[in-house]
């Protein structure tokens, strides 16, 4: 147990000293908000607006920005878990695999800090809600919180099973190229992804993110009094295999996602040559 | 407390261990020497659990490496070859975070620290980055983790790698201090000759092989006597004037000294001083190093 703790504690120490890396990581969500959020956000509102024929007041922006808060949560719980190959290069990971700490803790100690230190920068994006025009109340917020945390735990899992498959760094940007923007643009974090072809719909299903945003946008967003075709026209109305998609279910697939992933990679962990 | 029995290990189709037997008593300095290549860090890193033998048992403080691996995992304490420090941490977080993965009690952690960081002289750096260390100090800083634990036995991989004379000769007396004080057993593999003389026995290991097993002075004993290094004016007269008129053991040419192996190098001196007709420029009586023996094992010099 203090083996997770220890793991966690040195991945929080490094990110709270490593300022740079911290401003810095705020640079790729910003971007896509100006560019998803400003830029297109003007099209969208009237595309709906004239689809639905009422002054129903649409923000797109409020669409827009949880799916950037998955994002950050995506990239820096996949960066950090990442980390481990370095720590392995750099001789790290030595000094934790020869300690008696069991295998499984590893992953979880690896997998609590990557998703620790995406959920703060994934916090630290609502500073911006101001400058968006958008408000987020204590409720919410309170709902919000644990939530964000389930998923940057699953975002990490997943960084970390990668991880533990890749040989060096050098593959590092082939995992970003082939596996989280792919992941981002397929999951209706930056637009909506409704009337796609089937085999799109059928990663976009498989995908966790997809999930991750679906749960962000329902707590967000005041969904309900939504008319239905704003409803369907962001894409909200998703469908596991032609059932509807509950936030129990989503909730659930994440766990289960998490746990099989951590699964898989203690058992890379524990193979030796 | 080590017990190796027909260890092997093979990456593919190279053999990089063969059939090593070997036993270590508690308390024990056991010197592993071995040119590059040799199978070192390899069967280090086989006794630590950090790698699958291929055949053969291997037993540390009497738990199996590879069915008990947390239980030897507990008994040992390791300095890898490479750095295994985080060097974007201070060297108190880098040694209270080990006190974690080792389960040392919380309340002894603290003074533990203390303990080790004395030990290596390293109690003034306590909070500086571990990146502002020089390498020496980052060396020494790894083996007071790995003491943290008081570990049963403790594996060091060429402790002294790329540390200048001063600093190794340094790190060597800490471990030699250690030695008397813990009675900790110790595992070390170096390249370096006259550091291996600190053991108590020594393991020569070339190709995958270890070849000898003895202590130092043994090893060297059965080289026979001493080493009488003779410069002439003629070295090529002298030689064959000694192997005509003298007892020796060996002789060899080695960059302009004649090498006698000698039985006993008083009488050899003596009786040779007299009777020699070349003329000497220049005469060294030597005892045997371990790179003789390294040298009469494999026929080769050891060499870094
Ligand atoms: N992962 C690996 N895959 C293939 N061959 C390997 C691997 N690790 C080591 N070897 C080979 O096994 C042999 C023994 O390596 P080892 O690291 O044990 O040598 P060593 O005695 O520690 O040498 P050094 O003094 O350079 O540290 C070498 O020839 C090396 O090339
Ligand atoms: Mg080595």
């Amino acid at each position: 147990m203090e083996g997770i703790i220890a793991i966690w504690q040195r991945d929080m120490i490094k990110f709270f000293r490593d300022r740079a890396r911290m401003i810095g990581s705020f640079s790729m969500p910003i971007l896509f908000l100006v560019v998803f959020g400003v830029g297109m956000g003007g099209a969208m509102e009237s595309l709906v607006a004239s689809g639905i024929g009422t002054d129903e007041d649409f923000n797109y922006v409020e669409f827009i920005f949880p799916g950037i808060v998955s994002m950050t949560l995506l990239m820096t719980s996949v960066f950090s878990s990442l980390s481990v190959i370095q720590d392995r290069d750099f001789g790290y990971m030595r000094e934790i695999l020869v300690s008696p700490v069991s295998r499984v803790n590893i992953a979880l100690g690896k997998m609590l800090g990557s998703a620790s230190v995406a959920f703060v920068q994934g916090v630290m994006m609502f500073v911006l809600m101001p400058f968006l025009g958008i408000s987020i109340d204590l409720v919410t917020l309170l709902q919000l919180l644990p939530v964000m945390f389930m998923i940057a735990c699953a975002f990490s899992s997943l960084g970390l099973l990668v991880a533990s498959l890749l040989n060096s760094m050098q593959g590092f940007q082939l995992v970003v190229n082939i596996l989280v923007m792919p992941m981002i643009f397929l999951s209706g974090a930056l637009f909506p992804l409704s009337n796609m072809p089937g085999w799109v719909d059928f990663i976009v299903t498989l995908n966790p993110v997809t999930y991750g945003v679906d749960l962000m946008k329902n707590i967000m967003i005041d969904v309900d009094n939504l008319s239905a075709t704003v409803q369907e026209e962001m894409g909200l109305n998703l469908t596991f295999f032609g059932q509807p998609v509950t936030m129990t279910g989503e909730v659930f697939f994440l766990l289960g996602f998490t746990a099989l992933l951590i699964l898989l990679a203690t058992l890379m962990f524990r193979r030796k040559n | 407390m080590i017990d190796v029995q027909g260890l092997q290990k093979s990456y593919k189709d190279f053999q990089a261990v063969n059939n090593s037997n070997f036993h270590v008593e508690e308390g024990e300095i056991f010197g592993f020497l071995g040119p590059n290549g040799a199978g070192k860090s390899t069967t280090i890193n086989i006794l630590s659990t950090m790698l699958q033998p291929t055949s053969g048992s291997v037993t540390i403080n009497g738990y199996d490496v590879t069915k008990h691996q947390n239980r030897v995992r507990e008994s040992i304490g390791i300095i890898f070859q490479q750095n295994t420090l985080d060097e974007k941490l201070t060297a108190k977080e880098n040694l209270k975070l080990h006190c974690k993965f080792y389960g040392v009690p919380r309340s002894k952690r603290k003074a533990r620290i203390n303990e080790v960081l004395e030990i290596v002289d390293l109690t003034d750096s306590i909070n500086l980055l571990v990146e502002k260390f020089s390498g020496g100090m980052q060396r020494r800083l790894e083996i007071a983790r790995g003491l943290l634990h008081y570990p049963k036995v403790l594996f060091l991989d060429e402790p002294t790698v790329g540390l200048d004379p001063q600093t190794r000769a340094h790190v060597w007396e800490y471990i030699l201090k250690l030695k008397e004080n813990e009675n900790i057993t110790m595992f070390l593999t170096t390249h370096y000759l006259d550091e291996a003389e600190i053991s108590d026995r020594i393991a020569i290991m070339d190709h995958g092989d270890i070849i000898a097993i003895d202590t130092p002075r043994n090893l060297k004993q059965q080289l026979g006597g001493d080493i009488v290094e003779i410069k002439t004016t003629d070295n090529e007269a002298a030689m064959k004037e000694i192997e005509s008129d003298f007892d020796v053991v060996d002789l060899s040419l080695q960059d302009g000294f004649i090498n006698c192996k000698v039985e006993n190098s008083d009488a050899f001196v003596s009786s040779f001083i007299k009777t020699l007709q070349t003329p000497l420029t220049g005469l060294d009586i030597r005892k045997p190093t371990l790179n003789d023996v390294f040298l009469s094992f494999t026929g080769r010099e050891i060499r870094d």
